[in-house]
């Protein structure tokens, strides 16, 4: 399983997002993200190179919207 | 009728009593003030009751009903909404702190379109904090109690609107599902919850978790009073631009159609997968119940729903993040620990992992469509157990360890990423008394089939009459 270390949570927090966030969060964050991480890995078993992303906007290809 | 028997009745048999003046909507309004009176200091379902305003409102409707002007069968009814839902001149908490006092200057439109038909506001409802939650653990209002063992959850987020319902402090409620927060409660509580399709039902003016995941949803203890609240709240809404003009069908008539003929899926990949014993004989046994009625069912495969979890983390964390990094830079201490730490998970998932999230979903999307054109609907477990005891942090099922939350949620949440709707019935109850919920999957836009199968259920099933046992 992937591991993130809680450092890392808090370097990109303060350096990249600028959120402040508790060592006691980062330390939940970093035990969430590992198992989501490899999980969001394993999508491209799905072959999604020719497939576009859903948008907010387009709930179904088959509900079209009013005039 | 003695007050506690009012409270008995459904929206329809409620409702037609109204009609034909056999009932006064103040002494119906009444009856469920004076239960919420009694019983929700020990049940916590609401954050806010408005006694003098349902019972101003009631007088009002009971003149108009007099007149002549009767408006449907939803006039002199008196519900409750999830307190995500915007009321003018009703504080609207979310179930936060940081909300506590926000009083909102217009009604969300599904809160418009209730107050419109002649619906009585009773107050606002429970829920997990800023609805990120699955349980209805509640650090600032108190955590609702399960009806049926106060020492259980009662499932979120949509807590109050389950509790209320199943415990009859309320006709209906609504409540709002970005994972499965109408359809858990609705099990954990023995009631009927319907997620209807994306698009089907507006989201202006509710406080939003994740804009692409969220719907709203009736909550009901009959199936037929969930068609008789869908029929108000459905359809295109201009200021909700997901919503879609696909025609909406009458709903309490579709009820009467045939089930003979229907093929059901059961979808053997994840849902039936690791399931409590007593949920899934009671599931299995649902099944039979509507192949006794002439439905056919067979079994299904849905190879590509595993990859539902993480897509659809990485769209909730990243979209409720993208919501919430105002309050989270001025106001973090102010969230309870659970909601702050999953927000704050939310700012490291990286653009293009959203994005093939995203992607990711429309093939799930695509697997689930094509399934449903082999079959009617899809019938599987709501929750694979039922409701956790409060300390309850982490569930063994099958010699499988884990959080509490992810179980609740394994069966819901798929269908939250496909958009289609999708509707809880209660099917049973474990051998301690805890409800069990079926779920129903149908195609998009095609809420009228699962009211149909879900009526004709909950007429022959054997969980139809249960009600919480509370003293009172």
């Amino acid at each position: 399983m992937t591991s993130v270390s809680i450092q890392l949570l808090q370097a990109l927090t303060q350096e990249l997002s600028g959120i402040p966030a508790r060592p006691g969060d980062l330390a939940i964050a970093a035990t969430q993200l590992g198992p989501q991480l490899d999980g969001l890995a394993r999508l491209d078993d799905l072959e999604l190179l020719a497939v576009e992303p859903a948008t907010i906007l387009v709930p179904s290809s088959r509900a079209p919207h009013a005039a | 009728m003695p007050p506690d028997n009012l409270t008995r009745l459904s929206i329809a048999e409620a409702g037609d009593l109204l009609r034909r003046r056999a009932l006064s909507p103040v002494e119906l309004t009444r009856a469920y003030l004076d239960r919420i009176r009694r019983l929700d200091p020990d049940l916590l379902a609401y954050i806010t009751v408005l006694p003098d305003e349902a019972l101003a409102a009631a007088t009002a409707v009971e003149q108009e009903i007099a007149r002549g002007q009767y408006r449907g069968p939803l006039h002199g009814i008196p519900i409750a909404l999830k307190d995500l839902v915007m009321t003018r001149g009703v504080r609207t908490t979310c179930g936060s702190r940081i909300l506590r006092d926000w009083v909102p200057d217009a009604d969300a439109t599904v809160a418009r379109r209730l107050a419109d038909a002649g619906a009585i506001l009773l107050g606002k409802l429970n829920m997990h904090e800023f609805a990120y939650g699955p349980t209805g653990v509640n650090p600032h209002y108190g955590t609702c109690r399960n009806p049926w063992d106060r020492h259980r959850i009662a499932g979120g987020s949509s807590s109050g609107s389950g509790v209320a319902v199943a415990a009859e402090l309320a006709a209906g409620a609504l409540g709002t599902d970005t994972g499965g927060s109408v359809r858990i409660p609705a099990a954990l509580c023995g009631i009927v919850g319907l997620k209807p399709t994306y698009g089907r039902v507006s989201r202006a003016g509710v406080i939003p978790l994740a804009w692409s995941l969220d719907h709203v949803g009736p909550m009901t203890r009959t199936v037929t009073d969930a068609a008789l609240l869908l029929q108000v709240l459905a359809g295109r809404d201009p200021a909700d631009p997901t919503t879609s003009a696909v025609p909406v069908p009458d709903y309490r008539r579709a009820l009467q159609g045939e089930v003979r003929g229907l093929r059901l899926g059961l979808p053997k990949d994840l849902f039936f997968e690791r399931v409590d014993p007593e949920v899934r004989i009671a599931v299995q046994a649902a099944a039979r119940s509507l192949e006794g009625l002439g439905a056919v069912v067979e079994e299904i495969p849905l190879p590509k729903i595993h990859h539902a979890g993480p897509a659809s983390f990485a769209i909730i964390a990243s979209e409720a993040m993208a919501y919430h990094e105002p309050y989270l830079r001025a106001r973090a201490e102010e969230y309870g620990e659970d909601v702050r730490a999953r927000l704050t998970t939310g700012q490291f998932v990286l653009a293009h992992q959203y994005l093939k999230a995203q992607r990711a979903r429309q093939v799930i999307r695509a697997e689930v469509d094509a399934a449903l054109t082999r079959v009617d609907a899809l019938l599987t477990p709501t929750t694979p157990v039922p409701a956790p005891r409060l300390d309850e942090r982490e569930l063994t099922v099958e010699g499988v360890t884990e959080d509490a939350r992810w179980w609740l949620i394994r069966c819901t949440r798929p269908i939250n990423l496909t958009g289609h709707p999708a509707l809880s019935v209660p099917c049973g109850l474990t051998a301690a008394g805890l409800p069990i919920g079926l779920q129903l999957v149908g195609r998009l836009f095609d809420e009228a089939t699962l009211l149909r199968l879900g009526h004709a259920f909950q007429a022959v099933s054997p969980a139809r009459d249960l009600r919480p046992p509370l003293n009172s």
